[in-house]
């Protein structure tokens, strides 16, 4: 179950990287986001962890729902490109997606040797990582590379997640709250002030 | 009880900032003096002192850093107060600006204090996010840009840094449990840890986000056009502040990492510092004006610390690392002065300051400018002459040495490059160009004599001394 | 052996059943009035009392060419995996094999279309030429990487194999070429975002556009093998991807293969109904979400075991 969950996840994100359009992006980052949260619960169930409960229904609320509802009214309020054509071709990016994932997953054998629990999901989220940095760069439009550095955020929170059975729960909330203060300043960011003087 | 007295100061700070009274901007002003009183007095404390028990740790490393923080940011925010002299700003922007140096001064403080890697973490994305906001500060499109551009890079530096620990989290997580996230404990266990090379991969992730945050090889130029588009208080904040936040987590994590392997973590970090200062030579040798120039500079004196720690001289890092804190500052502030809202360019810069107050002044700058590439009585002369030693010390151990002598020349001759742009650009600030009518202040005066100050405390011998006993 | 003929019949018999199905689906979704789910038979036996005309511009080929469409088809059923348990099947036969065969026949249908003479067939001719020719490294990708997880490179003994062993810990592999072999599904049989079965608009027709001349006996051919590919692709799909209920009682085994083949045809319509149809030149943009999807799939399985 939890290797079906982590191939929805990787899924989404591939996919999030051919797309187009904006709002259909958004809808992968929240079909990401979902995922994630559900692995969450999943683990939290299998390890009995109230902790990953709380961090499982966050994730579903803030990331899955919360967000891509926050920057869809954004990018209403602030009239954004949707139409959001990735820079590097396709043809190319068919290639550079298969080099990164074969890449990370080399990168990331030795460690499968050492740590037991949950050992490939290290890898599925390292190159997870490298796949939303590879987002941020194809797209010249600022909406995609919030997206982007979203995405980041969601690999990170799958790696504390699968490599170290949960973090501690301070860190995961401080990690919330400082996503929350991204938000913010990125809603601050928007608003293009004029001099007075 | 330490900690609320830390804070205080900061939260005042964020509440004032809300007050629509125009005299509360002195009131800002003032409390952003008062930082440094809490932070003398935890300095004076025996260490190391547990501020909220094994989270937030002070020993003599960050209290040291803290210290020299606070003391820019004093310098800093005096500047501040005449910032609408030199440059176009709405009062409002003022009140933005002390609102977010608020947030950034909390975060710094966790940053640095911390004895955990997720609080570091979380403070340090705190002040990141919060000198987003600071570069919009100014309102024109370059800066609205810049800011964006900070957000994304930024965002991705810190995310790869917590990349990074989740990872060292996770290597040392089967014999430390949760604790495995505070520093003193994983250096005390760092030769327990049972996989190596996922401690590995994690710190050389994290290294490099901290080495992409302060602008190192593939990101050489981002921090300069973000300085260049923000105020020059705010890129005084930049480099004599955040970086330091950025630093102090280097030295931190590179000290367990030597404990782990050491050959693999110096060859990392050499290569990577002297492909840096390669490329920021010549990109120093091509700047065009003081805010590039000097924040380049910046990059290049951070690989020079960041080398010098882990060639096993942490007295020359530290050295140096306090005399880049109060000299990129003290020149970022003057050069902000000197360029007046972009009215006058390098050449002739220093001409036309008559008064004493100009004549200070000029005199001020030409003692930074000499003294940031080194020239005797400069602090960083002496660091830098430690650290070089250090480094062939440390070959010398091992059957490398001609490769370090090597790597040194070759670092000499880059520094030479920056040695005769900066004499270039001095001579060119005092001999070209046309002659103004320019004036200073005394506030501005006053925050770069608290820099001269400051650094001629760090070359008094009980200074050094205690440099020496901080590791 | 009697199950496997009564099964390859089946399947033969309700391939119409499932494009009607489709068709009455999606007027269903899109608020008309539905066809009849039985409208496959009376266009088949309607094209059956036809006469049949053939264009004096073609040459023997014509003649010929709608047979050998649909007999490569008829013979990749053979090689199914079985649909029930105890049923005799082929066992042997690999992903090469069954990519070769559904070419060969797309292959004939390509020379049908040029052999028509006419501006639209060379047009059809040439799309298909190009879709099949990035569809199928993806397909032998895909059906070899689930081959691979189940332990045999037999696409028939392979659907056994999952059947009985459900390979639990390969879960992403699979879940990345199931959703490699739906898309090359879609693309195969002509579904809405690679090409419209439906309009005979000529900047958009590719399938329609290479059988634009044929009536009666030639044309049915064509639209039986057009709908025994579906039934293929769709069957290949429910046993290796959907392994579950082989083990059954022969007649519920047969009912819930059936059904499954039927929610593939719900899930294609309403796949229909919500995307828009690609340019031809965005095509390729699909398929490579194919391609890469089955090579991870594949590395996935090999690097990480996952």
């Amino acid at each position: 179950m939890v290797d079906f969950l982590i191939g929805l996840f990787l899924a989404s994100l591939i996919v999030s990287l051919f797309t187009t359009r904006l709002y259909r992006l958004l809808l992968w980052y929240s079909m990401n986001s979902l995922t994630l949260g559900i692995l969450a619960l999943s683990i939290g169930k299998s390890l009995d962890d109230r902790a990953m409960f709380i961090t499982g229904v966050m994730t579903i609320l803030l990331k899955a729902v919360g967000i891509p509802f926050v920057l869809k009214n954004l990018s209403v309020k602030f009239n954004f490109v949707r139409q959001i054509t990735p820079e590097i071709k396709v043809q190319y990016s068919i290639m550079l997606i298969p080099a990164i994932l074969v890449f990370t997953f080399y990168l990331s054998e030795p460690i499968v040797h050492m740590i037991h629990t949950n050992a490939n999901y290290v890898a599925i989220s390292i190159s997870s990582l490298f796949l939303s940095l590879l987002l941020m760069m194809e797209h010249k439009n600022v909406a995609p590379k919030i997206i982007g550095f979203l995405s980041m955020e969601n690999s990170l929170f799958l790696l504390g997640i699968t490599a170290t059975n949960g973090m501690p729960m301070l860190v995961e909330l401080g990690i919330f709250f400082d996503l929350l203060m991204a938000i913010v300043v990125i809603n601050l960011l928007f608003h293009k002030e004029e001099l007075k003087v | 009880m330490m900690l609320t007295l830390l804070l205080t100061p900061a939260v005042i700070m964020f509440f004032v900032s809300f007050l629509k009274n125009e005299r509360s901007k002195y009131l800002l002003a003032f409390t952003s003096f008062v930082i440094l009183l809490p932070i003398v007095k935890l300095f004076l404390l025996p260490k190391p002192y547990a501020i909220l028990d094994t989270y937030l740790v002070a020993d003599r490393l960050d209290t040291y850093i803290l210290l020299v923080s606070s003391i820019v940011g004093i310098g800093v925010t005096l500047a501040l107060l005449t910032l609408d002299k030199h440059v176009k700003v709405s009062p409002k922007a003022y009140k933005k600006f002390y609102r977010f140096f608020a947030i950034f001064w909390v975060g710094l403080i966790f940053s640095i204090l911390s004895n955990h890697m997720g609080i570091y973490w979380i403070g340090l994305e705190l002040a990141t996010l919060s000198t987003v906001y600071m570069i919009k500060t100014n309102y024109t499109s370059a800066a609205h840009k810049e800011a964006w551009n900070y957000m994304i890079v930024g965002a991705i530096g810190v995310s790869l840094v917590l990349f990074g620990i989740i990872l060292i989290y996770a290597s040392a997580k089967p014999i430390l449990g949760e604790e495995a996230m505070n520093f003193d404990l994983l250096l005390a266990h760092a030769n327990e840890i049972p996989s190596p090379f996922l401690f590995e991969i994690g710190f050389a992730i994290t290294t490099i986000g901290m080495f992409v945050k302060m602008g190192f090889f593939p990101m050489n130029l981002w921090l300069a056009n973000i300085e260049r588009a923000s105020f020059y208080p705010v890129a005084a904040l930049f480099s004599g502040i955040l970086e330091s936040a950025v630093i102090v987590g280097f030295f931190r994590f590179s000290q367990i990492a030597m404990k782990i392997n050491y050959n693999h973590l110096f060859i990392f970090v050499f290569a990577y510092t002297i492909l840096t200062i390669f490329i920021v030579s010549f990109l120093i040798f091509r700047a065009k004006d003081f805010i590039r120039l000097f924040s380049l500079s910046g990059i290049e004196h951070m690989a020079l610390i960041v080398i010098f720690w882990v060639s096993g001289a942490p007295f020359a890092a530290l050295l140096h690392f306090g005399a880049h804190a109060f000299l990129k500052p003290a020149l970022f502030l003057s050069a902000g002065v000197l360029e007046s809202n972009g009215k006058y360019k390098i050449a002739g810069a220093l001409k036309g300051y008559t008064d004493i107050k100009g004549t200070i002044f000029k005199f001020l700058i030409s003692l930074f400018l000499l003294a940031i590439i080194s020239i005797p009585p400069s602090p960083m002369f002496f660091s830098e002459l430690y650290g070089f030693a250090a480094m062939i010390n440390t070959a010398k151990s091992s059957d490398n040495i001609l490769a370090m002598i090597g790597a040194i020349l070759f670092l000499l001759i880059l520094l030479s490059i920056i040695f005769y742009r900066f004499s270039a650009i001095y001579q060119s600030m005092q001999y070209e160009g046309e002659q103004h009518n320019k004036k200073v202040y005394i506030s501005e005066l006053f925050s770069l004599v608290i820099f001269t100050i400051s650094l001629m405390i760090l070359l008094l011998p009980s200074t050094l001394a205690y440099l020496k006993s901080i590791v | 052996m009697i199950i496997y003929i009564f099964g390859i019949v089946l399947l033969i018999l309700i391939a119409p059943l499932l494009l009607s199905f489709i068709k009455a689906t999606k007027m269903v979704l899109l608020y008309k009035r539905p066809i009849s789910i039985f409208q496959g038979y009376r266009n088949f036996n309607k094209l059956l009392n036809k006469e049949n005309i053939i264009s004096r511009e073609s040459s023997a080929i014509t003649k010929y060419a709608p047979f050998l469409v649909l007999s490569p088809l008829i013979i990749v059923m053979f090689f199914l995996p079985p649909l029930v348990h105890g049923s005799y099947y082929v066992s042997f036969v690999d992903a090469f094999t069954i990519t070769g065969l559904v070419s060969l026949s797309t292959f004939f249908l390509m020379l049908l279309g040029l052999d028509s003479a006419s501006a639209f067939g060379g047009m059809g001719s040439s799309r298909e030429a190009f879709i099949s020719a990035l569809v199928e490294p993806a397909m032998v990708l895909t059906i070899f990487s689930v081959s691979l997880m189940a332990g045999n490179l037999g696409v028939g003994q392979a659907g056994v194999n999952l059947a009985e062993h459900f390979p639990q810990e390969h879960m992403a592999s699979f879940l990345f070429s199931g959703i490699s072999f739906f898309i090359l599904l879609m693309a195969e049989n002509g579904r809405i975002p690679v090409d419209n079965p439906e309009t005979h608009l000529e900047l958009t027709m590719v399938h329609e556009a290479m059988i634009l001349d044929l009536t009666g006996l030639y044309l049915a051919l064509i639209e039986m093998a057009s709908s025994i590919k579906f039934v293929i692709f769709a069957s290949l799909f429910a046993s290796l991807f959907i392994p579950f209920g082989y083990g059954f009682g022969v007649l519920t085994a047969f009912l819930f293969f059936i059904i499954k083949l039927f929610i593939i045809a719900f899930v294609v319509a309403l796949l229909e109904v919500h995307t828009a149809k690609l340019r031809l030149f965005k095509i390729p943009n699909l398929l490579g979400i194919a391609i890469v999807f089955a090579f991870l799939s594949l590395i996935t399985f090999y690097v990480l075991g996952a």
